[in-house]
């Protein structure tokens, strides 16, 4: 290397940043230059920040787990009954969305959807009954990504229900995600009536086997080659899901029509559910990051963030360098368009496992390439794609599959760095759907939030601590 | 009453003023007050003067740096020059030129020519290896035995035929050849050749005289540059690696992509010359 | 079939969007043959090859641009037409509403025009990590902050040397790579001449009195007000004497700092005197700038020079203290370093006894403004103070140009001057800068001289010329 030689044969190209006088002169001579819009960093980073740079492993730390994440091919390969997938699951556990919770602390969507799962399990006989032995601690709470799972909303998996696996084709990882129930009055949401515990019983007995059968017919699905194209017809990943659950079902719709191991009037009922459901494939994608975000982490001195998920109570996120801890914050309200007559006063904080979506550059980063969802989140299309745009800054790569039209087919923004969150503030952006606070009440609305500054200090000053 | 005097709708904005970069070979052109040029050309990248019976090119700083050139801080995706009109009249001097909309004051004056530091001829041969000298549909045996032997009336014959071959701005032919002169000049005193030397200063005029008659006047301005070793800025970094300063290879892959056949036959060309030092040498 | 020869005069196109043009043509459907080209000789017999006419050709020359096309019917030759106009004028178009936010740090900063040297102006506790971000980037870094640990700095130097990274500074004030200047910075002329410098206005000093001796500066690489410490051992001093030594461009090397620890004196000596090239080095406290340029310019073979100055008319002043008003913190311990023998002890701050040079760059008095070379008030504020003080019969003062100084220092400092002259004291100017300055050197000195001040471009020459006023006073 003659660096210093190259240094001295040429012009400089210089950066700035700092005081623009600096950057004015170099123009006044005919150079160019690039300034940086440099702020300080997060109070409370400063340390953690120098020490590691100090340390100097975290580019190619960085470097190893985003190559991980990216490396994942997620096929959906199965469909299985909750308990038989997760081998430290009793008759008592129930997973939830976001980082560790108790009922106490639980939100009233999360509360309505644990009390609708007991009851559907049949471990009450109602509600007040549910949410008495849940006080109790007669049921267990765990995170579904404790599990290798992810669940949208409150993301309640119970032991009874029907579960999607992927594997991973690249590697061995597996992940899971219940099937998405719909939109309206739906457990997710935290709504409990008999409709909500009907359809649940549909979903393992009907829903559950059919797509079971159908992939033995057919073989796995590759659901990144779904995603891929999804993007490049308006889905984000995250709001909109409309077109990835068009191609799905006809991915499956040859094995559904002739193949599948199933009576014909089941295989009808599950071709007009899955055609009846806009956001059937988000649990799947989902699951899909998932895998990505389990193949990334543990790597040390990586300050990939793996995880960003919500409970409803608290916003947490988890560092590829820092394992399997949580960094947790309260849950912000989100900010949006509300359905009918409800107001802000009506929504819960931020509920869900969906932001692992965001996390591997989809949903709330892809959202140049869904002009279409910005009525619906309330936004502009050209804030949309400033919203894309505005990731950059702060993630690791831009996909090699998932890649947004407008912006010449760039792939989208991927692997958000926490520590170049806490140094520029620019926070990550996420698109969502609201659930109403009273448990029960199910979707108020839908749009914007940001994640909380405070997960990615604490975050980050965990990351340093654990430098050797 | 006093009728209102017409006033123009659209009056021209002042011209923005920006500073410029310029090569220490056309400090003459530039300084000489008073001094009117006509726009021959303009695209994104650059604005083509022609001054007198030389050429002067304004460019953005993501164009290639050459030795008849200013550049301005501005990349091509500013459209700096998007109010300059071909065949405009633009006037210059004490280091300004005052092109339409955009007047370039030069505040900074760099040197085309780049200072090699000496190496023996088998140094110089290793660092050649494997790269092309010729270029297609150009014949290089005249060439490359007359820059062996040092025969001026051998160079000029060989010269003659290459001038203004090709298409484009700079023929393909008029490049290759430049690429020969330049490295016999720079790399001939890096390898302390007098022959080289001796050798160009014989057949400066000549050939000059001979460039103004078969090739563009950009071209034949690019060749006399050429012959007093002053060079397009990637030539300069690959006769630098040439003596050790920096990578070949890459300075290799830079220099050969500018321009559609510019490029890769200035390359050739340096590396016919520097062959012709070798062969030289071993007389 | 039709045949269409045209000539277009004097209309230059590169040889890519020819290329490109010619492509473009052929895809016309209808056209059978086109040729886009520069009429050389070479071009034009090759139009004679194809079948063409050559009558429409004659007179044309190779600035001339050539059309030749041949085509089924008229239709055909009319598109062709706005084809080429469309290869020929096509401009990318700006990416209204998509242009990507601002960069907010100098790592994506610089992936904007692949930089190749980031300069850093942030508090210096934040300085650290951009600058090892930089690094790690593979790209130089020149740290303006100040007020970096020094723990920092050292990890940072460390990690340029192993990996042939310069870091240039931190307190690094001026850099010149290849004549473009980063921080405060003077226009040089190109030359042969490079510096290695832990003092800004050491370097803009040396840098302007070679300028007006009529040499050129390539390089002067800042290493910052630390490098010379002990602790830091001259890290990136070393690094860059041997990068200039290696230099094939440059011919001289200086090397410029306030006095340094000892044991690194010795280790720069030590190097210098292993450089293949002449290495001048002026240490302060050991001899001036000026004679450092002198050498220089022995060195290079030329004759010696006497610096510009512009002489105040003969004036009676009255006697007392000298007081020097400083923006340069190198150019004030010159001007001690000369001044002492001849006044004896001088004050470094403000409100000790006798004669007292401060440095007005330094923290104490920047607190929450820009530093005096660009913001004067609080020099002027004293400069106006001493005026009126009685015990003060010499005001000494710098006046630094270039890039990144006051636009126009004169035209605030000279009101002033003229009242403190006229209450009797006398101004004595060192004026740093350059003739290619965008000041305007001489007319900056002019100015001050005008308002009543002696002006020397050798900072020597003025802080000699301040003790000997103070010490004989001149009467009419």
């Amino acid at each position: 290397m003659s660096d210093l030689s190259q240094l001295l044969d040429n012009d400089p190209v210089v950066a700035t940043a700092g005081t623009d006088m600096l950057a004015d002169s170099i123009e006044q001579q005919g150079s160019p230059v690039a300034r940086a819009d440099w702020r300080p960093p997060a109070a409370g980073t400063e340390a953690a920040l120098a020490a590691l740079a100090t340390d100097g492993h975290m580019p190619d730390a960085n470097a190893t787990a985003i190559g991980k994440m990216l490396a994942v091919r997620p096929y959906l390969v199965d469909v299985a009954v909750a308990r038989d997938a997760f081998p430290d699951m009793t008759d008592r556990t129930f997973l939830h969305a976001g980082p560790p919770l108790e009922w106490e602390r639980a939100s009233g969507p999360m509360q309505g959807a644990i009390i609708g799962a007991m009851l559907y399990e049949g471990l009450a006989n109602d509600p007040e009954d549910a949410a008495a032995k849940a006080a109790r601690g007669e049921i267990e709470l765990s995170p579904c990504h404790h599990h290798g799972a992810v669940g949208p909303m409150a993301g309640v998996t119970s032991p009874s229900m029907p579960v999607a696996v992927l594997n991973d084709a690249a590697g061995d990882g597996v992940s899971y995600s219940t099937l998405n129930e719909g939109l309206g009055k739906v457990l997710r949401y935290g709504a409990f009536g008999p409709e909500v515990v009907d359809r649940l019983h549909w979903m393992d007995s009907v829903l559950g086997p059919v797509l079971g059968a159908v992939l033995k017919s057919r073989g796995p699905v590759d659901l990144q080659s779904l995603i891929a194209q999804a993007l490049q017809m308006g889905d984000d990943g995250h709001n909109r899901n409309r077109a990835v659950t068009s191609l799905f079902l006809r991915e499956i719709g040859g094995a559904l029509v002739d193949g599948a191991d199933a009576p014909v009037d089941q295989r009808a009922e599950v071709f007009k559910f899955i055609d009846g459901n806009d956001h059937f494939m988000l649990n799947l994608v989902m699951a899909a990051g998932k895998l990505g975000s389990d193949a990334a982490s543990g790597v040390p001195a990586s300050s990939l963030v793996t995880v960003m998920a919500r409970n409803g109570t608290d916003f947490g996120i988890r560092l590829s360098g820092t394992g399997d801890q949580w960094f947790s914050a309260p849950a912000p309200p989100v900010e949006g368009l509300y359905l009918g007559s409800y107001t802000e006063d009506d929504a819960s904080p931020d509920i869900g496992d969906s932001t692992i979506t965001e996390t591997v550059g989809l949903g709330g980063f892809a959202m140049a390439a869904a002009p279409a969802i910005v009525g619906f989140v309330g936004g502009t299309a050209a804030g949309a794609v400033r919203r894309t745009l505005a990731m950059y800054e702060i993630t690791m790569a831009e996909h090699p599959m998932y890649q947004i039209p407008m912006l010449e087919f760039r792939g989208t923004p991927t692997g958000i760095d926490a520590a170049r969150v806490v140094r520029t503030g620019v926070m990550p952006q996420i698109n969502t759907g609201v659930a109403g606070k009273v448990p029960g009440t199910g979707m108020v609305g839908a749009g914007l939030v940001e994640a909380p500054m405070e997960c990615f200090v604490q975050g980050i000053n965990a990351l340093a601590a654990n430098l050797s | 009453m006093i009728p209102a005097r017409a006033v123009d709708a659209h009056p021209t904005p002042a011209p923005t003023r920006v500073a410029g970069v310029a090569s220490t070979a056309i400090y003459g052109l530039l300084s000489v007050p008073g001094t009117t040029a006509t726009v021959l050309g303009t695209s994104g990248h650059a604005v083509w003067l022609l001054v007198n019976d030389d050429i002067v090119v304004v460019s953005t700083s993501d164009a290639t740096r050459l030795p008849n050139g200013v550049q301005i801080a501005a990349t091509a995706a500013d459209d700096a020059f998007r109010m300059v009109h071909h065949g405009a009249e633009v006037q210059m001097g004490f280091g300004r030129i005052m092109l339409e909309g955009l007047t370039v004051n030069v505040v900074r004056w760099w040197d085309p020519r780049p200072v090699l530091r000496e190496i023996s001829p088998s140094m110089l041969a290793a660092a050649i290896e494997g790269l092309p000298s010729e270029v297609p549909d150009v014949a290089s045996q005249q060439l490359r035995a007359a820059l062996s032997t040092g025969s001026p009336v051998a160079l000029l014959a060989a010269a003659k035929p290459m001038l203004g071959k090709g298409p484009g701005l700079t023929p393909e032919g008029d490049d290759y050849l430049a690429g020969a002169l330049a490295a016999t000049r720079l790399l001939g005193t890096a390898v302390a050749s007098t022959t080289a030397t001796t050798l160009l200063a014989s057949i400066a005029v000549h050939l000059a005289r001979l460039a103004d008659a078969r090739t563009t006047t950009f071209s034949a301005a690019l060749l006399r540059n050429a012959l007093r070793g002053q060079v397009v800025a990637p030539a300069a970094s690959l006769l630098r690696a040439f003596t050790g300063r920096g990578d070949v290879a890459p300075a290799h892959r830079v220099l050969s992509a500018v321009g559609h056949s510019s490029g890769p036959a200035l390359a050739a060309g340096i590396v016919l010359g520097a062959q012709a030092l070798i062969a030289q040498s071993a007389k | 079939m039709i045949s269409r020869v045209e000539i277009h005069p004097g209309r230059y196109h590169d040889s890519v969007r020819l290329m490109q043009a010619s492509k473009a043509l052929q895809d016309v459907a209808g056209v059978t043959d086109a040729l886009v080209a520069m009429a050389t000789e070479l071009n034009l017999s090759l139009l004679g090859e194809m079948g063409f006419d050559m009558d429409a050709v004659a007179g044309t020359g190779p600035n001339d641009l050539l059309l030749a096309l041949r085509a089924e019917s008229e239709d055909a030759i009319a598109v062709a037409h706005a084809v080429l106009d469309d290869a020929l004028t096509h401009k990318v178009a700006p990416s209204g509403g998509l242009d990507a936010p601002e960069p907010k740090t100098v790592g994506s900063a610089a992936s904007v025009n692949t930089a190749n040297v980031v300069l850093l102006s942030v508090p210096g506790e934040h300085a650290f990590v951009e600058a090892m971000e930089a690094l790690q980037n593979g790209q130089h870094a020149m740290i303006f902050s100040d007020n970096v640990p020094i723990d920092q700095e050292i990890i940072l130097k460390k990690y340029g040397v192993d990996h042939d990274l310069l870091v240039m500074g931190p307190d690094c004030g001026t850099t010149i790579i290849n004549g473009v200047g980063l921080g405060f910075a003077n226009a040089v002329q190109p030359g042969s001449v490079s510096m290695v410098g832990a003092s800004g206005t050491g370097i803009q000093q040396m840098c302007a009195l070679l300028d007006d001796a009529g040499v050129g500066v390539l390089h002067a690489l800042g290493t910052g007000s630390h490098d010379l410490s002990e602790e830091v051992g001259a890290a990136s001093t070393l690094q860059a004497l041997a990068a200039l030594d290696a230099d094939p461009a440059t011919d001289v090397i200086v090397v410029i700092s306030k006095p340094p620890a000892a044991p690194v004196a010795d280790k720069v000596r030590r190097a210098a005197a292993e450089c293949a090239k002449p290495v001048v080095i002026t240490f302060m406290g050991e001899s001036t700038l000026e004679e450092g340029a002198g050498e220089v310019l022995a060195k290079l073979g030329k004759s010696q020079t006497s610096y510009g100055s512009w002489v105040a008319p003969n004036g009676d002043h009255r006697p007392g203290l000298v007081r020097g008003l400083f923006s340069g913190g190198t150019l004030r311990d010159e001007a001690r370093f000369v001044g002492m023998p001849l006044l004896g002890e001088i004050g470094k701050r403000e409100g000790e006894a006798g004669h007292t040079f401060v440095d007005y760059g330094d923290d104490e008095y920047t607190q929450g403004r820009a530093h005096p070379m660009i913001d004067q008030t609080v020099r002027i504020e004293r400069l106006a103070a001493a005026g009126q003080d009685e015990s003060i019969g010499v005001i000494l003062m710098d006046v630094v140009l270039g890039y990144g100084a006051n636009a126009d220092p004169a035209a605030e400092l000279a009101p002033v001057i003229a009242e403190v002259v006229a209450s009797g004291a006398a101004v004595v100017v060192s004026l740093c800068g350059t003739r290619g300055d965008p000041q305007g050197r001489d007319a900056q000195a002019m100015a001050l001289n005008k308002a009543g001040a002696t002006v020397f471009l050798s900072n020597a020459a003025a802080a000699l010329e301040a003790a000997r006023l103070a010490t004989t006073r001149t009467s009419v």
